[in-house]
């Protein structure tokens, strides 16, 4: 039963991640004033690729990257409920909580981490050099915010924060979540924090060495694991969802924030990010944190 | 144990098996059998076995103890111990770095002892609350502060790390696991004895711990050398036990931090002298692509720092679940927050660590034929690796042992459902779940690749790579990111921390110590002439004054 209703989350967050990825495309490429690829152009892409051989093989950990990105990317997504209540659509939600959940959501990038540096490729290790910089600044403001959403909903348990919230989160604390929001777009790589893969600068990031079928997983796993942080998001400071159609249209408009977020701005440097988010984000969840606090 | 044979009749000492001591005389029996299965790789010296005994066995009258001067005594004599070991392969300056501030930590231990006497006249444990009390105001303060002092110096808490970081680097590749798994435990020892039996100090602790964590996190990320990262690492992971031990019901994340603490410091230290032993090296600029070489060696190593990490499947997650939980229902919110990011920081000197030694590219020729380190360097590895994976799976399986302790301290005990699952407050964590849904998707994913196989090409040589249609050569400088880290001088908030330091204190300290001294030397000049005057004029002074 629980294996079914994680296989049938999987599906549904395949579909939907691959969705909002050609959706992305789109809306950005109508910001640039260009026509995008269709819809599921990424989709196909992925599918194709799966079929596909590799080009070269740097041993077995280089492989072993990929796969436990994507074993990360599934596991996040089947520890966080689609739903604020009910029996269905929960995965292995109850065996964890919010602090597995976030140490989930690294769990697969480090893993990548490995198999990049495995491969030898100074393009990738430049990747993840800059990925992990910035990463510590980028959950400061995210670990303040939710643990003062912890700490006021008097549970770790996401489904618990979610159906408790009689206001929403986001508008009873804005402070922690305008500061969420700022570690948010950077998880979601979008600018002005995108200085990981920075498209069209470096020469592609962590994702250098990889073809084929690793490609299409690091791909697909992108897809999911967009969707579980949007999920992760929705159920924190949005209310959560009781239906798919709340789900997907809380989830959608969140997406289409960060990426209109992400098409106006320019990109920050590794060392200009990090100062940022230390600095302007921080204080807001800080001074957010000690508001929310003081009052109960 | 009455000392009226010896003509002590005032002093009262004891010795007794409390389950607190059990636990840290487990630590130092299992740290101490561990180690010695890399001894037959070097050629110790008699000496140095019967001072590694004899320092072993100082730890068990330490731990022992149920009073302050017995506790002295073994403190004195590890310290001392611990000198002679070092001493046969640190320098000159580091040496002289340790045995001051040891001295100086066991000096005010001593001051500090003796003021918690003069408020009841008994050493014991179990009198020294009501001695503290007794004290007035400022001989409690003075007292605290002492005894701070004696202890933050032997863990290393920043500010007093000075003589640390070197010692750990320059100690007998054999001695290193030693000092960072059990040495500075005692510090954690002393502590629990401290604030449990003497005086409760909260937020000074959790402060300070804090700005340790933070701070020495920070300072490993811009090392280069793989023993000098893993000391830091140390003192920040040490940092997390003593702001756990300033808020309320951290007891339970701090013995269980230790534990972990323990097993994975003895892993990495001894997968590193391993590196060591077989490569001859220990900078990461110098080391790199070492991983197809010693598979075995990198998989112990990846387990290490999954742990170290604190990531869910294993063993460490579980530690920093408590410490976690502890502090979000102590509603310490910001000092959550602020442990929370440091763990983060951490993560980028965790894979330097990794990333340095194993993986990249090789950065000399010598290191394209080296082979796996010998077994004696591996089955310790594989003991601790199964024993961290098993706590990993079962989380709740040690918290007997750790409730019967927290039973005898008066404190609330730790809640568990079952063996794999721990249970806070704040939501529970089942790590036998979490570790078979990794492994089963982990299983599928790589099924399905499997079963989906096609023809790969192996890499030429390790030159093979996508490098912006060029061909790198051998003089390509390929093993990019042994230096990360290096950019985060750049971040002017981070950059205080590189930039400040607490070496120009102590030189303060020494340069007024020579300049007293050289007011000293003036009277005392070693002409014996002199000396005989000094002493005559001391007695004819002495006399006066007894006479008077």
């Amino acid at each position: 039963m629980i294996l079914l209703d994680s296989l049938l989350m999987f599906i549904i967050a395949y579909g939907t991640g691959f969705l909002y990825y050609g959706l992305y495309r789109n809306i950005t490429a109508r910001f640039q004033r260009r026509y995008g690829p269709p819809v599921w152009q990424s989709f196909f892409d992925s599918i194709k690729f799966f079929t596909k051989e590799d080009s070269t093989s740097h041993g077995w950990m280089f492989y072993l990257g990929p796969i436990i990105m994507m074993s990360g990317a599934i596991m996040t997504l089947i520890f966080i409920p689609f739903f604020s209540s009910g029996e269905s659509f929960v995965g292995f939600s109850k065996y964890g909580n919010l602090f597995v959940v976030l140490y989930l959501l690294v769990l697969g990038p480090l893993g990548n981490a490995l198999g990049v540096g495995a491969a030898g490729n100074p393009f990738g290790a430049m990747g993840i050099t800059r990925g992990l910089s910035r990463l510590f600044a980028m959950e400061l403001p995210f670990y303040i915010a939710v643990i003062a959403i912890m700490s006021l909903s008097g549970s770790s348990d996401i489904a618990t924060i979610s159906s408790t919230q009689t206001t929403l989160n986001a508008i009873a604390y804005p402070l922690l979540f305008i500061a969420a929001m700022f570690s948010f777009i950077g998880m979601m790589g979008q600018a002005p924090f995108d200085v990981v893969g920075a498209p069209v600068e470096v020469y592609s990031g962590p994702a250098t060495e990889f073809s084929g079928k690793f490609l299409a997983l690091l791909m697909s796993q992108s897809a999911i694991f967009t969707f579980a942080k949007l999920v992760l998001m929705v159920h924190l400071f949005l209310g959560g969802a009781d239906g798919f159609v709340e789900l997907l249209s809380k989830t959608f408009l969140l997406f289409l924030f960060v990426i209109a977020f992400g098409s106006m701005y320019g990109r920050f440097k590794t060392p200009q990010s990090i100062d940022f988010l230390l600095k302007v984000p921080t204080v807001i969840a800080v001074v957010g944190l000690i508001l929310a606090t003081w009052s109960s | 144990m009455d000392l009226s044979l010896f003509g002590l009749t005032d002093i009262v000492v004891s010795l007794k098996a409390t389950h607190l001591a059990n636990f840290f005389a487990m630590l130092i029996a299992f740290s101490s059998g561990i180690v010695i299965f890399i001894s037959k790789n070097y050629r110790l010296t008699k000496s140095f076995y019967a001072l590694f005994l004899l320092l072993s066995s100082s730890l068990f009258l330490i731990v022992y103890a149920q009073d302050y001067l017995l506790f002295f005594i073994g403190w004195e004599v590890m310290s001392i111990s611990t000198y002679f070991l070092l001493s046969f392969t640190l320098s000159k300056e580091a040496l002289h770095k340790y045995i001051i501030f040891a001295m100086a930590s066991a000096l005010s231990l001593f001051l500090a002892i003796l003021i918690l006497y003069s408020g009841t006249h008994s050493f014991l444990y179990e009198n020294a609350r009501e001695s503290f009390l007794a004290l007035s105001d400022v001989n409690g303060i003075i007292f605290v502060a002492l005894m701070l002092f004696g202890i933050f110096v032997k863990l290393g808490t920043i500010g007093f790390h000075y003589w640390l970081v070197d010692a750990y680097e320059e100690s007998h590749n054999f001695f290193t696991p030693y000092l960072s798994a059990v040495l500075s435990k005692m510090g954690v020892f002393a502590l629990i004895i401290l604030v449990t039996q003497v005086v409760t100090l909260t937020y000074t602790l959790a402060i300070i711990g804090l700005f340790t964590s933070i701070i020495a996190t920070f300072k490993a990320i811009n090392e280069d050398s793989a023993k000098r990262l893993l000391a830091y690492s140390s003192i920040a992971q040490l940092g997390y036990i003593v702001t756990v031990l300033g808020v309320a019901d951290g007891m339970s994340g701090a013995l269980y931090h230790s534990l972990i603490h323990t097993a994975v410091k003895l892993l990495l230290f001894i997968n590193i002298a391993g590196i060591i032993y077989v490569t001859g090296r220990s900078k990461f600029s110098e080391l790199g692509g070492l991983i197809y070489r010693m598979p075995q060696s990198f998989t112990l190593m990846l387990i290490g720092i999954i742990v170290l990490a604190g990531m869910p499947p294993l063993g460490g997650f579980a530690s920093k679940f408590m410490i976690y939980t502890s502090l979000l229902d102590a509603k310490n919110l910001l000092i959550l927050s602020a442990v929370m990011f440091s763990s983060a920081s951490a993560f980028l000197y965790i894979y330097k660590l990794i990333y340095g030694v194993y993986l990249g590219h090789p950065t000399n020729k010598k290191l394209e034929s080296v082979k796996e380190v010998p077994l004696s360097f591996l089955l310790p590895q594989y003991i601790l690796a199964l024993l961290l994976i098993l706590i990993g799976t079962f989380p709740a399986f040690v918290v007997p042992y750790f409730n019967a302790i927290l039973d005898e301290l008066g404190l609330k005990q730790m809640a568990f459902s079952d063996i794999s699952t721990l249970i806070s407050n704040f939501g529970e964590y089942n790590g036998l779940v979490v570790i078979s849904t990794f492994i089963t998707l982990f299983a599928v994913v790589l099924l399905f690749l499997v079963s989906n196989r096609s023809r790969v090409k192996e890499a030429k040589n390790r030159f093979d790579i996508a490098y912006c249609g060029e061909e790198p050569t051998e003089s390509t400088h390929l093993h990019y990111g042994y230096s990360m880290g290096k950019e985060l001088r750049r971040v002017s908030l981070l950059n205080h921390i590189y930039k400040n330091s607490v070496k120009p204190f102590y030189d303060f300290i020494a340069s007024q110590t020579l300049g007293f001294s050289d007011i000293f030397k003036k009277i005392y000049t070693g002409n014996l002439a002199n000396n005989f005057q000094m002493a005559l004029v001391f007695a004819i002074i002495l006399l006066w004054w007894s006479i008077k």
